[in-house]
Parts: C-alpha cells; structure tokens; sequence
C-alpha cells in the first residue's frame, strides 16, 4: 500500500463524517445519536461530525423501520453520497422493523432497502452502544485495509 | 361549566336529540345527530355555543356496515363535546367542516385516505398520511380490509402479503 | 396559494438536526415566503391499525414509541383511557409517580427544544449546554425507569416501579441543579441581544389566529390562550398539585421560548411538590384481562401541547378502535401562517417553534432538466463533471493536474 492510499485511509478514519436520516422512527434514536453528539458523551472525539448534506457523508445513520412514503427518498439519499459510503442501521427498528414489523405502511429494516453495516439494536439504542457502533465500524475498516494489504504483498 | 346546560340546550333546540345527549364523566358531552342534520347541529354547536376548537375528527368501522365519525369539539379546552354520525358503509359521504373549522382540513384528509370516506367540499391538496401511489380503493382502516396489518407476530405469509 | 411566477423551493424530508421527516413546500417572492405547504405522513407506520390487533398491553408498549421524546404522554393518555373504561381505580401513588415522570419528561423535552431553537439560529453553545444540563434529567429517568428513552413505566391500572427514599433525595438534588442552570437561561434570554433580536417578532401567530386554528401547548400559551390540559381537566395528580399556567402575549418566537422557560421552573416546583405529597401504598392494581365495551376521550397535556387518544373497546381482549391525534398535528396547521410574508431565513426557527423541531438546512435536491422538464435526482459524479465543466469554461482547468493524481493514485 502506497504512501497515498494509507494516508487517504487514515484521514477517511480519523474524520468520518454522518449524515443522520429519520426512516419513520419515533425520534427516541434520533434524540439519542443528538445526545452522543453534545458534551456527555462527545462522539465528535473520533471525529465524526454531524453533517447536513449527503453530498459531504461517509456515513448515512439510519433510524426507524422505512416507511413506505420514505423508501424512495431513503434511496434518493444514498445515490447523493460520495463513494466508499456506509450505512449504519440505529435502533432495532432500523435493524429489523422491530414493533412495527408487519404494520402496512412499514418496509421492514434498512436491510430491506439498502446495504447496511453495522447494526446497533435497543429501543432506543443508548449513546453508548451508539459510539459503540460507530466506533466498532470504524475499527473493521481498518481491519479490511490491513487484509488487503496483506493480500497485494 | 354546566355539562347539564349544555344537553339542555342541545336538547331543547333540536328535538331529534332527545336521549341522544349523554354525560359520560365531567367535561365528557357524547351525542349522536342523524346525518341529515348534522350540519345543522355542528354549525349551532360552534357558532352559538362557543365551541370554537376542533380537538380531531375520528372515523371508525363499526364492523356491522356502518361508519361512524366522530367530531370532538371543545369549549375554552374544559369541555368536550362528541358529535357522532353514522353513515352508510356503501355511500359514505359527510360535507366539510373546514368552513367552521379550517383546522378540520387534515382530519378529513385522514378519513378520505384511511377509511375512505368521501368528503365534499374539500379543497384538493396533499394526501395524508398514506403514500401517493398508494392503491385505490384500499382502506386500511376497514375491518374487512385484508391487507398487512401488522399482526404482532406474523408468519411469513402475512409479512409478503 | 403557490403562484406560478414565484420561486418554488423543497425543503424535507431529510434534515440534519433531529425529528420527523415531513417536507414543506415554499414559495418566494425575493426574500419573502409568499405561500407554505407542509406534506406529512413521512412516519406514518400504521399503529392505529396494528393496536386493534394487538391486546391492550401489547398496543400500550406500540403506543410508547409514537413518539420517543413525549413516549410517556401517549402511554399514559392511553391506559387513563383503558382505565377510564374498565372503571379501574388506580393508587393514589401511582398517580403521583406517573406525574413525576410526566414532569421530567417535560423537562428533558423542553431543554432539548431550548437546544434545538439555539441550534437554529447559530447559537450552537446553547445546543451544548442544554443538551449537557439534559443529561441529568436523563439519568434520574434512567434510575428511575430503566430507560433513558421510552420509559415503559406505565402499565393498565398503575406503574410498575416504585420509588425509594434515596432516589427521592436524587430527584431532590437534581432540581436544585437543574433550577439553578435554567435560571441561567432565563438571564440569557432577557439578557443577551442576539437571541431576542433574532426571535423578537418573528413567526407571529396572532390570538385569533391561534384561536382559528386551535393551536395548542405552549405555541398557543405564547399567543395569550391560557389552555392547559392540566388545569382544565385534571388528570394524574395534577388537581391536587399547585402551579401556574404560564402564558404570555407577544405572540411570537421568543414569547415560545419565555413560556417554555416559565414551564421548566413550575416543572421543577411540581416534582418538589410530588416529592413532599406522594403518599405511601400499593402502586398498581390488577387489570381485568377483558375490558367492557365502551368508549372514552382521553387528554393529557404533553411538553407540545394537549395528546388526545379515542379508544373503543367491544369487550373482548383488544380495542376496537384507537384513534391518537398528536399536538404537532395541531400546531402543524399554524406553520403556514406562521411563516406568511416572512423571511426565508427565518424558517428553521418559525418550524422548530412549535418543536416538531424540523431544521432546514435539509434538503433533498430533486433538480428539473430546464428542457424535458424531467424531474431526476443527480448522482455525486455528475456534478463532479459538472463542476469541472463550469470551472473549464471560465478558463480554470485542473484536467492536467487531476490526470497527474490519478496517476499517482493508480501507483499507489
């Protein structure tokens, strides 16, 4: 692995910027990934910043089973993201339907619609499964990164 | 507040009411108005009674061919008075309240989408709350609709329906 | 109405701060929003349908997650309807208990909102601060009930948790923290010359207006309509609780935030209240399994404003009919007037006013070819080309300097 890649890499994990999207969730995780941002608990020490375009995220935060009437605009926004993207299923809605799995106007989770991953269930998952999560993702990047480098040598 | 005045009132100005007003608890007026006279009943209760405020507007399927909807007006927010109004599951029809109530617009937005209940007079717009390409004549509030319900632990059959 | 020559601009479903997805569509003449419409139903998951096939239980833990931030107002709007019905009554301690968790949520609600009206003006210090100050009301709900968010305390016929005599000293301790902070915020908002020049006058909703269009909560309390469900029709242990409804005149967006601030101080007396009059016995009663038909309205003044829940039962184990109207469904309908002939700027504020807290910063691009008129959403690459198209034009050109990085990277 070139000088460049690894720096690239290294920047793409030190400052992994989020888009946090509302799928049709109660707003219980929505407030929760808020409250991982803000002082107590300060996500933003891994350098994640919460953005609000989906043209500057690496990593799209989902919470909530997708609706029916957000499905298209789920996937609208995921074309809008730059490449590599990710997308992180929050809350066991947004990981399976949860309650309202089966409800008619509900999809399922964000599996159904998209690739996810990573998964943080709890209703609603806690700031600190949150970073968690996050910081779980980021970690299996770099894992992958040293894999491939193994396997190019 | 006088709950009682107020079914005196209703009672002694429409006739047809007589053992159609009922108290249930304090602040808590039911009554149920034929449909021919219910616009009648709604623009007296509003504009000679003073219950200025529409709470929400409730459409349900009694289940033996029979829609019922359900108006909740209150009074200075103390009092709550429920007109009810049956209609007829094969024609269901009621005329808008948005004239007395502009706030009502949502509400009857929710009928025509949720249970299908034709509502006249209503400015065109938005639907609410279901998706635009939602199937015609689906109606999930229905109980003989057989669509996803939403059964609390659904097998695979019900989850693809 | 939208008219024809002016400028059309999409705002939603997507939005970075927080909450509902709803999308509003707004019309501007230069600077100034000439017509507004708000398209709902983003998070429309059916629970109306799902609880009349589910058991009174089971659709009380659906009814909980309605919304995460008011999950205690739906719950307990919905068993006091349950319980309504079944003739139930419940402990006097239970009640106590369901008004003390009541009050913290509205607390939290309200920090979180003062939190979200700072972010929505570019006053993110404030965003900080209150979400920091939230915390503590998270952990006492977290001592409390087990869980930061969707408490489940609630059960038909009572609560399922007590509370002892050392959380009673927490809760105790924790106000005067709390109190001390929101004093705090108090002074800022009399005090500090950007917030009120930004919120002074903006968003008007008049009396009669307000009155029109049956706003509720502190959105209507800021016009001068002193409504509270809680004074009005007692429920929990409100009637035997002493406080005020806060209301004031001005009518617009700092008149929301002083009303809040003003609740948050009667929130912290009332726990006090709770604290000093809970008195002892048993927290729950059992339920019959099978609730007699009957219908009931139930209302409850949630941190937005009055919850009302319809519920009819037919005597079996399940409702027959659960109908929610939630108080952002009648605050939504002042928005549009709300935001007449004011400017496009001051959008977030005017929305996050009434706290269903949209920001707007959000949007979802949907650009329109000028010649086919067809509506098509834009990939990442191609507004990369089109980019280095426009630069080109005007003589910039990174074609040489881009062919000499992909070079590099391919090296790499």
């Amino acid at each position: 692995m070139g000088i460049i890649s690894k720096i690239i890499n290294w920047s793409r994990l030190k400052s992994p910027w989020v888009l946090h999207f509302n799928t049709g969730a109660c707003n219980a995780c929505d407030i929760e990934i808020i409250a991982a941002l803000t002082p107590r608990y300060d996500l933003e020490r891994f350098g994640v910043v919460l953005k609000a375009t989906p043209r500057h995220a690496d990593i799209l935060l989902c919470s909530g089973p997708v609706t029916k009437q957000i499905e298209s605009r789920l996937l609208r926004i995921y074309e809008q993201m730059p490449e590599p993207k990710f997308v992180v299923a929050i809350g066991t809605c947004a990981c399976s339907g949860g309650v309202f799995n089966g409800c008619y106007n509900v999809c399922g989770g964000i599996n159904s619609v998209l690739p996810v991953s990573a998964y943080i269930p709890g209703c609603p998952a806690s700031p600190k499964a949150i970073i968690d999560g996050v910081v779980k993702l980021l970690q299996s990047l770099e894992v992958k990164e040293t894999k491939n480098e193994r396997r190019k040598d | 507040m006088n709950e009682e005045k107020i079914k005196q009132e209703l009672e002694d100005k429409f006739s047809y009411l007589k053992d159609l007003v009922n108290i249930k608890r304090k602040g808590r007026i039911f009554a149920q108005v034929p449909l021919g006279e219910f616009n009648t009943v709604f623009a007296y209760a509003v504009k000679k009674m003073g219950f200025l405020a529409l709470s929400a507007i409730t459409g349900l399927d009694r289940g033996d061919g029979v829609f019922e909807v359900i108006y909740h007006l209150n009074k200075e927010g103390r009092v709550l008075l429920n007109l009810s109004v049956m209609l007829n599951k094969g024609n269901p029809e009621v005329n808008t309240v948005t004239s007395y109530c502009p706030s009502a617009d949502i509400y009857e937005r929710e009928l025509m989408d949720l249970l299908g209940i034709k509502v006249n007079g209503l400015a065109p717009g938005h639907r609410y709350p279901l998706t635009d390409d939602w199937p015609k004549g689906e109606y999930p509030l229905r109980k003989d609709w057989k669509g996803n319900s939403g059964t609390p632990f659904p097998g695979k059959e019900a989850k693809n329906a | 109405m939208h008219e024809s020559g002016d400028v059309k601009i999409p705002i939603g479903p997507q939005h970075p701060a927080l909450k509902e997805p709803e999308s509003f569509l707004i019309s501007l003449r230069g600077e100034k929003i000439t017509a507004s419409s708000v398209r709902l139903g983003y998070n429309h998951r059916g629970i109306e349908k799902a609880c009349e096939e589910r058991t009174y239980t089971q659709g009380l833990y659906l009814i909980e997650r309605i919304c995460g931030i008011c999950s205690h107002s739906h719950s307990t709007c919905f068993v006091q309807a349950v319980e309504e019905i079944a003739g139930l009554e419940v402990p006097a301690r239970a009640k106590y208990i369901r008004t003390l968790i009541a009050e913290l949520e509205r607390m939290h609600s309200h920090l979180l909102w003062l939190g979200v009206a700072g972010h929505e003006i570019g006053f993110d210090t404030l965003l900080m601060y209150t979400w920091r100050d939230r915390e503590v009301v998270m952990d006492l709900l977290a001592a409390l009930t087990g869980n930061r968010v969707n408490y489940g305390i609630n059960t038909i016929g009572g609560v399922r948790r007590d509370i002892n005599s050392k959380q009673k000293e927490e809760i105790l301790g924790a106000m005067d923290i709390l109190e001390d902070r929101t004093k705090y915020y108090i002074d800022l908002a009399k005090g500090e010359t950007t917030l009120i020049k930004r919120l002074q006058g903006v968003g008007i909703l008049s009396h009669e207006d307000a009155e029109k269009l049956d706003a509720v909560g502190p959105t209507a309390r800021a016009s001068g309509i002193e409504r509270d469900v809680r004074k009005d029709d007692p429920y929990a242990a409100y009637a035997e609780l002493d406080f005020k409804v806060i209301s004031v005149n001005s009518c617009d967006v700092y008149g929301r935030t002083l009303v809040r601030l003003g609740e948050l101080m009667e929130s912290f007396n009332l726990v006090r209240q709770v604290m000093r009059k809970i008195p002892e016995g048993p927290i729950l009663v059992k339920p019959p399994r099978k609730i007699p038909a009957g219908e009931v309205v139930s209302r409850y003044e949630a941190p937005r404003g009055e919850d009302l829940h319809y519920v009819r039962s037919n005597g079996t184990e399940k409702p027959d009919r659960v109908k929610v109207r939630a108080p952002t469904l009648a605050n939504i309908q002042s928005v549009s007037k709300m935001l007449e002939d004011r400017y496009l700027a001051d959008m977030p504020i005017v929305i996050a006013a009434i706290d269903p807290c949209f920001s707007c910063t959000d949007r979802l691009v949907a650009l329109r070819d000028a010649e086919s008129e067809k509506k098509n959403t834009v990939a990442w690459e191609t507004v990369r080309l089109k980019g280095v198209e426009w630069y080109k034009n005007r003589g910039v050109d990174f074609t040489s300097l881009n062919k000499k990085l992909t070079k590099l990277f391919q090296h790499a």
